[in-house]
């Protein structure tokens, strides 16, 4: 009878812990989280991007239109003075498609630690470890292939697939596929394969944050960007393809790393209120 | 003593809960779906028609029971074998003995809208079923005026179960009614006790016709093709096919943009650019309203490509020649064109014609020769 006792105090006993366990706390730790919701934005020419809208003109005079946007955001890492945060929900890769809006929002229910960030750091694409031959089995993303003959072992998947129209040297209304991947050089009967994911560092302000906060951090890709500075690109020069044009992706890379990400306005919501 | 009632009560609960009934009642046996690593892990499986050994069973034998149509004369006899034709890898195809053109045609006579889709793999689409994509599980519709579905709650429009009752009362199929259907088979003496073990009890109706049948359509599974066998490094490639292969899977033919991955299709839509005029209700844009849908079509698989002709929403091809072909200098723009056309000012990829031949050559590869005598797919012996 007296075991029967303890077994039932000991089960009640767990039972009190374990509620008790739940209970919220005030008082701030160094391991108190905030919520992260990042938004991914496209815009043009300073506003939310037009789909399907020919009111474009790019540097090169190019008058032009995106009809979706595709693409691979990963390695996001928020830095402080006193904190380094990255993300490890889902291997720190997101996938955005603009024909899925619930794509443009990835929240990181996992948190991130109260502290403050005056940057973040992303990743365009996949780095050549995460970007294997059949990563990803199921759609959205393993319609991103990229071909393995163009992209090696390293090589699965396009970083980005934007594509839409442009108005052309003789006036028609000409599709254009603004595809960025790992790129291949031919020499010699041999084929070198060319790592075309960047990281990029963008100043913020993240500050005084306490725990019940969630953050709504705005990535912004600007699309016009990547059309120019440093270089200008001339759809009727360059032409509608360009994933096996080294050099034409390499243009838009470095267009893309120069100034074809901002930060938006960053709002935090604290739950309290 | 209070505390000992307690105790007892709590552990007879737990001994209760441990016990279960399994002992008792034994439930149908789940069917265990192979492993395929490059194909998606995310099974389209509704989660009131999870699938089983029985149901599966049950579900071959009305797909290939003529009966279901709710008629017994030798001449009324329709299900969905009768266009979905296991020797042309589930799909009408160009040999039909009875739609010689590659288009079925209802027991009224007429002709379905569109030409039929293989039933292939497509427990790994989940982007929606038809031409269309008008079955998708999303869809809030009740019922289909077109396909003369009454809007009752029962009659939802989100997946392969849908189909099946379509398929019975749609005028340009079956043409029958429901009633009539579960008649008929519940008076066939093979059907009550299988239905027993699939569903547990000898009751037939009509969720119970359509969950069956959806359940075996989801187990036809094609991936043993000579290309499959190349990714799994069981085979190679002849140059041509090789050759191909490089084609598809490059910006100069761009097949692989809307027919990539190991399930040979993104399952997306897309205007190919085959008009520049368009007339017909049941593209994408009838089921969107999207203005930018019109003429946009799935971008079916190419699994068994070269048994599954005619080809396109309308069979306007009946040959892969002719989809080469077109492909290669047929294209035609309109403001509704997708920009993976990109070939559009040329008319298309502007192909060899040696390069047309090795294109074919590869798709010939998609062909899964197994699947087409599969005994787990073919019709059941004792079923006349």
């Amino acid at each position: 009878m007296i075991t029967f006792k303890r077994i039932l105090a000991l089960v009640l006993g767990l039972g009190i812990l374990a509620l008790t366990s739940c209970k919220d706390d005030d008082t701030k730790t160094s391991d108190d989280l905030v919520m992260l919701d990042i938004h991914f934005l496209h815009y043009g020419e300073g506003q939310p991007l037009l789909f399907d809208s020919l009111i474009y003109v790019n540097e090169a005079g190019n008058k032009y239109e995106v009809t979706e946007i595709q693409w691979f955001v990963s390695d996001i890492i928020l830095t402080g003075p006193d904190k380094t945060t990255s993300i490890t929900q889902n291997e720190n890769i997101h996938y955005i498609d603009t024909n899925i809006p619930e794509t443009s929002t990835w929240t990181i229910s996992e948190g991130v630690p109260v502290a403050d960030y005056t940057s973040l750091t992303l990743t365009f694409g996949l780095k050549d470890e995460k970007n294997t031959v059949g990563k990803f089995t199921d759609p959205p993303e393993a319609n991103m292939i990229w071909p393995f003959h163009i992209g090696g072992d390293n090589g699965g998947y396009h970083y980005m697939k934007l594509n839409g129209f442009w108005i052309d040297v003789e006036n028609e209304r000409q599709p254009f596929n603004f595809h960025l991947g790992v790129g291949s050089v031919e020499e010699g009967g041999e084929t070198t394969f060319i790592q075309n994911w960047f990281e990029v560092t963008l100043p913020l302000s993240i500050a005084q944050l306490s725990k019940r906060d969630t953050v709504v951090l705005p990535v912004v890709m600007n699309v016009e960007n990547w059309f120019g500075n440093p270089n200008t690109w001339d759809h009727d020069v360059v032409g509608p393809k360009i994933m096996k044009n080294q050099t034409a992706m390499r243009m838009g890379i470095e267009n893309g790393m120069t100034d074809g990400f901002s930060i938006g306005n960053i709002e935090i919501i604290n739950h309290e209120e | 003593m209070k505390n000992e009632i307690l105790l007892s009560a709590f552990l007879g609960f737990l001994l209760l809960a441990g016990c279960g009934d399994s002992e008792v009642q034994k439930g149908p046996t789940p069917y265990e779906f192979p492993g395929i690593f490059y194909f998606p892990k995310d099974l389209n499986i509704p989660e009131d028609n999870l699938t089983t050994e029985e149901g599966v069973l049950l579900g071959r034998y009305l797909f290939y029971d003529g009966r279901l149509s709710g008629r017994t004369h030798q001449d009324s006899l329709m299900s969905c074998s009768s266009c979905h034709l296991q020797q042309n890898g589930f799909d009408t195809g160009f040999d039909h003995p009875e739609f010689t053109s590659g288009r079925p045609r209802g027991l009224a006579g007429t002709f379905t809208p569109h030409y039929t889709l293989p039933l292939v793999n497509l427990v790994y689409n989940t982007n929606g079923y038809f031409w269309n994509g008008f079955i998708e599980a999303s869809n809030p519709q009740y019922g289909s005026e077109a396909h003369h579905v009454p809007a009752e709650p029962h009659f939802h429009m989100k997946n392969i179960e849908s189909i099946v009752w379509m398929t019975i009362v749609d005028p340009n199929e079956i043409n029958g009614s429901i009633e009539q259907t579960v008649q008929v088979i519940s008076e066939i003496p093979v059907y009550p006790p299988m239905f027993k073990d699939a569903f547990g009890s000898e009751e037939v109706n009509i969720e119970r016709i359509t969950k069956a049948i959806a359940q075996f359509v989801r187990t036809i599974i094609s991936n043993n093709s000579k290309y499959h066998q190349y990714i799994e490094g069981k085979t190679v490639l002849t140059e041509s096919e090789s050759r191909g292969m490089e084609l598809f899977f490059s910006e100069e033919a761009d097949c692989f943009h809307c027919h990539g991955g190991f399930l040979m299709s993104t399952y997306e839509f897309f205007n190919n650019a085959k008009d520049s005029v368009f007339t017909d209700p049941f593209d994408r844009f009838g089921v969107t309203g999207d203005i930018m849908h019109t003429g946009v079509y799935r971008a079916p698989s190419l699994i068994n490509v070269e048994l599954t002709g005619p080809y396109m929403h309308d069979g306007r091809f009946k040959t892969l020649r002719e989809v080469v072909d077109f492909y290669s200098d047929g294209l035609v723009i309109s403001p509704y064109t997708h920009p993976l056309m990109k070939y559009i000012s040329t008319n298309g990829v502007q192909m060899s014609e040696e390069q047309k031949d090795d294109l074919i050559a590869f798709l010939k590869t998609l062909t899964d020769h197994q699947l087409l005598t599969d005994p787990r797919y073919a019709k059941p012996s004792d079923l006349n």
